[in-house]
């Protein structure tokens, strides 16, 4: 079945990483280690230059992270560029460099649509083990000013071996202490940092199947305010209409038995903070050249790197040795690319990271509710 | 309105996205508000430029279209007037 996907003139938004340094070193970081971790940052006169670039593309949105987008001196010039060529920004940050000052700024645009910050734990103990002392009041210090000022603050908890139950005092911190609408969940994947300190971070089976089984009572508790993209929360949601659907008998799900977990590259491209365009944040080993000096619009439209990774949405699942005999196969999409790719070494893989069979295997169970 | 005494001009605020099949959508970044438009009004938006009247714009559509109806010059009336309620269009006069 040949996908029906089209790829549009030029990408809608694109992730921007503005800086490869950081005040911090948390051991899950996707960054460091790996072959975003370029140790080069572009000048500011640079950036604002891409930025005329993005205009003329007209791009609606960049998401700035890094590293820490808050260590570069030029943050503010670099967010009146974006404005100036009139796009929309988001920020991803750790929280701890956060300032009313800073703020106050971001707020005087009106162009932030979100700004996220990492918060892991309900207090110091289990953020802090992973990111360093005194990081949690640091971070929770900054989502308070950012809630203050009325940005748009959104919060990612990182669930690990230490925090995964906790999630109970989390969810009362950020839902009702802090009060915001909602949060969003993953664990740590084998990419950067973690790939260093698995053992120590990483859910087995069965913690993992106590994390699907509470972040879904406590989407009951509070009503669906607990979002996820990937990690426990959605895995156990998939896989769970996976075994339903599989039970019932019924045909396969839209756009699944194929490798179509994807289609950010579709709609999205990413830069690294030396310049070098890239598929995806998670994909910094995928080079399509660099900007300034090559075509964006080239680059997107043509680029055979990206017609590769795109035309992964045509490949089976059935032909790769890996989903032989799966019986879910029709229900299943293959799972994050950049996930294949750490994991087995070709973003065109099944990633094994996503994969319900793998997980029964190791004795997981989904939960009743 | 006369349509041949007035230039339509695009809002240089907007961002105009052509997507596919000549579809398009314009986006307003302070507004953070996104609006669709059909292969026709995408054409005409791209002469608001200042130098076209809404009569060279109906003339260069009759031009590049086939089947043109006859009440196009209400639709494309219609259509800036619309625009020009929700502030993507100014007119600049002969």
């Amino acid at each position: 079945m040949a996908s029906d996907m089209k790829v549009k003139k030029t990408p809608e938004s694109l992730d921007l990483n503005i800086t490869n340094r950081c005040n911090l070193r948390c051991s899950y970081c996707s960054h460091f280690t790996s072959a975003g971790d370029t140790d080069t940052d572009l000048s500011t006169e640079e950036w604002l230059m891409f930025f005329r670039e993005l205009k003329d593309c007209a791009v609606k949105e960049v998401c700035l992270a890094g590293g820490e987008p808050l260590i570069r001196e030029d943050l503010r010039e670099l967010i009146n560029g974006i404005r100036d060529n009139r796009m929309r920004f988001s920020i991803l940050s750790n929280g701890t460099l956060i300032t009313e000052e800073l703020i106050d700024f971001i707020k005087s645009t009106g162009r932030c649509n979100s700004f996220q910050v990492s918060i892991d734990g309900p207090g110091p103990e289990s953020h802090d083990i992973f990111r360093g002392k005194g990081t949690f009041e640091r971070a929770l210090a900054g989502l308070r000013v950012l809630i203050k000022h009325k940005i748009p603050a959104t919060v990612r908890v990182t669930i690990h071996k230490f925090n995964y139950k906790e999630l109970d005092k989390v969810a009362e911190l950020l839902l009702e202490d802090v009060g915001l609408p909602s949060f969003s969940t993953n664990t740590a994947g084998h990419v950067g940092l973690c790939r260093e300190n698995k053992d120590a971070i990483q859910l087995n089976a069965e913690e993992y199947s106590l994390t699907i089984t509470k972040l879904f009572e406590l989407n009951k508790k509070y009503d669906g305010r607990i979002q996820a993209q990937a990690g426990p929360l959605a895995s156990g949601a998939h896989w769970k209409e996976m075994q339903r659907a599989f039970d019932a008998n019924e045909a396969g799900f839209s756009s699944c038995g194929y490798l179509r977990s994807c289609g950010g590259v579709f709609s999205k491209l990413a830069v690294r903070s030396d310049g070098i365009m890239i598929p995806c944040i998670q994909i910094p080993h995928v080079e399509l050249g660099r900007i300034n000096k090559d075509s964006l619009k080239e680059v997107w439209l043509n680029h055979p790197e990206l017609k590769r990774l795109r035309d992964r949405r045509d490949t089976s699942l059935k032909d790769f040795e890996f989903c032989k005999d799966c019986k879910f196969i029709p229900y299943c999409r293959g799972g994050c690319p950049a996930l294949a790719y750490t994991l087995t070494g070709n973003e065109n893989n099944p990633s094994p990271d996503a994969c319900y069979r793998t997980f029964l295997n190791a004795g997981g169970k989904l939960p009743e509710i | 309105m006369e349509l041949n005494k007035q230039y339509p001009i695009a809002n240089s605020m907007i961002v105009f996205r052509e997507e596919f099949d000549d579809w398009a959508v314009l986006f307003d970044p302070d507004a953070n508000e996104t609006f669709g438009l059909n292969p026709v009004s995408a054409f005409i938006w791209k002469k608001m430029d200042g130098k076209h009247t809404q009569a060279d714009i109906l003339k260069l559509l009759k031009e590049e279209c086939d089947d043109v109806p006859d009440d196009a010059p209400v639709h494309i009336k219609g259509f800036l007037a619309d625009m020009e309620k929700r502030g993507l269009v100014g007119f600049e006069q002969a």
